[in-house]
């Protein structure tokens, strides 16, 4: 399964390499109910509805998603146990194939799936790092283990004087064959994505494309021979094309502000301002003949007034 | 001579411990129902010796397998109401068996799997993994993810002491799912509306509750001198 999926799966996006690794499984047995088991289910309890059902569904198969996923990543722990695959190989040089399966299992990873991996490695008494075949250092320092002084090479000390000494858990140095190793397999665990592989989008390129340590090394190395001279740097600012309407809405993309990228998106909001009314000028008020005894207020009148009323003198707004 | 004796000291402490571990693994399988006899619960440390000791007097962990066949009590414990779909139900618990893992550190995928494979070959319906250290979080997958059967897994010094016996917790009793119906019918209640335990929780590790049952707690009451209360494993 993992020798065909390679050259497929780098090519393309996370949930495609997904959706690739579930074709080729048998069938789940969690098949998605059809509408007539749906119907069935939803006749026997009138307080649900066909939304409720679907809701329900919905989060039924993003738990099974995970689950799934959960599933992949421990057997990629297992295959990657049983790298290299030929116990001579360099660590520094690593065969073709194995450095491919490598990147190819890694892709739905987090830092701590890794970290288990590390752990499973040294459990089978072989070093960390998935693509070396030594097997990791052990000091014998009593039974707690505790730390060691870590010297660095002459001159790396502050100021350029005397060594660097660093303090370093037992535990962390055994975990690989030596310091190159470490430095290997640590610099794959930075380039892995935080975020669990059923919640990354399409576009997510972090953790597909892997680079090994002398990969990114050689590339480094090419880099600046380009962009010496003054020229190439003028021609790539513009490349960039900085003042180009469509560059700036991809970048916008990138920010995260959608609205730019869909101006008539699902929240279709027109304003449109209200025109009548706002030409008529308001008449100022007028004195009218009931208004200079007050009147009643809201149906009520004050007491000091019902006593006049009393005395014959109807107030026809009294009535109303 | 010196070095000689520190040996069979530490020999000593271990198989100690080790004897408590296993008849704690005796009462466990005794509180959940399991056939066990009489003088297998109340093992003597010097006839544990004399049958789990290598030449060197420590413990041989290869040694000491367990099984054990569910009583007609358990069994009608797990048996599911009968249903229009299932009207003669089968009780879903069987054969147990208790493993001991020799290795002293690093327990990994690798020896879960071979007691996985152990687990499945033999056909038995309930696995119990138990270790000196901590497994790595890979295995503990790897150890629930069997289809169909229940491996659990415990260390060593989890069973040193039986936790149940302690005077601070309360009895736990599982229902059957019989009670179970008639305490909610009594009660009117859904089975979701009742107070919660986790699957995780120490006593609930012990009884080897799943998802779903009814354990009934009994605690003692100054004022009424028993008081019960039910919880639903989630």
């Amino acid at each position: 399964m993992a020798h065909q999926g390679p050259s497929h799966a780098l090519k393309t996006s996370l949930p495609e390499t997904y959706a690739a690794i579930n074709a080729q499984r048998p069938p789940p047995s969690y098949l998605y109910p059809t509408q007539e088991e749906q119907d069935k289910y939803l006749e026997g309890r009138p307080g649900a509805t066909q939304q409720h059902l679907e809701v329900a569904l919905e989060h039924a198969q993003q738990i099974q998603t995970q689950k799934d996923a959960e599933d992949v990543i421990l057997n990629r722990i297992l295959e990657l146990l049983e790298l290299p695959s030929s116990p001579t190989a360099d660590p520094a040089a690593p065969s073709q194939e194995d450095a491919v399966k490598l990147k190819y299992s890694l892709a739905p990873f987090r830092p701590s799936d890794y970290d288990n991996l590390i752990l499973e490695r040294n459990f089978e008494d072989l070093c960390g790092y998935a693509l070396c075949p030594h097997k990791h250092r052990k000091q014998d320092n009593g039974p707690r283990g505790g730390f060691q002084f870590k010297y660095g090479p002459k001159g790396s000390g502050p100021g350029g004087r005397g060594r660097s000494v660093e303090i370093v858990s037992q535990d962390r140095i055994e975990k690989w064959c030596s310091d190159a190793c470490a430095e290997r397999a640590l610099w794959i665990r930075v380039q892995l994505s935080e975020k669990p592989v059923w919640e990354r989008r399409a576009g997510d390129t972090r953790g597909t494309s892997i680079l090994l340590l002398e990969e990114a090394r050689a590339k480094r190395l090419k880099a600046p021979a380009a962009t010496s001279s003054i020229s190439s740097v003028v021609d790539d600012l513009q490349s960039m094309g900085l003042g180009n309407r469509n560059r700036s809405r991809e970048l916008a993309l990138e920010r995260g502000d959608t609205s730019l990228i869909r101006p008539d998106g699902r929240v279709n909001v027109d304003i449109r301002e209200n025109q009548r009314g706002s030409q008529q000028v308001a008449a100022a008020p007028q004195m009218r003949p009931e208004d200079a005894r007050g009147g009643s207020i809201e149906g009520y009148v004050p007491r000091e007034r019902r006593d006049v009323d009393q005395d014959g003198d109807i107030d026809l707004l009294d009535r109303i | 001579m010196d070095g000689d004796s520190a040996h069979s000291m530490e020999a000593e402490r271990e198989m100690t411990r080790l004897w408590r571990t296993f008849r704690t693994v005796y009462e466990l399988l005794a509180d959940r129902g399991y056939e066990v006899s009489d003088n297998e619960l109340v093992l003597p440390l010097e006839d544990f010796r004399a049958k789990y000791a290598d030449p060197l007097g420590y413990p041989d962990r290869t040694k000491m397998k367990i099984q054990a066949r569910p009583t007609d009590t358990m069994k009608m414990k797990y048996t599911p109401l009968p249903s229009k779909a299932n009207p003669n139900p089968q009780p879903d618990c069987g054969t147990i068996y208790v493993d001991f893992c020799p290795d002293s550190s690093g327990v990994g995928t690798k020896q879960v799997r071979a007691f996985n494979h152990l687990v499945d070959e033999n056909n038995f319906h309930t696995g119990i993994f138990i270790t000196q250290t901590p497994i790595s979080p890979s295995a503990v997958r790897l150890l629930s993810g069997v289809p169909g059967r229940i491996c659990e897994h415990f260390q060593e010094q989890d069973l040193l002491v039986n936790i149940t016996r302690h005077e601070l917790v309360p009895k736990h009793v599982l229902l059957s799912p019989e009670e179970k119906g008639k305490l909610l019918e009594r009660y009117r209640l859904k089975e979701s509306q009742l107070p919660r335990i986790q699957i995780s929780d120490p006593v609930a590790r012990y009884l080897g509750l799943r998802r779903g049952q009814v354990v009934k707690i009994i605690r003692k009451s100054e004022t009424a001198g028993r008081y019960a209360s039910y919880r639903w494993v989630i």
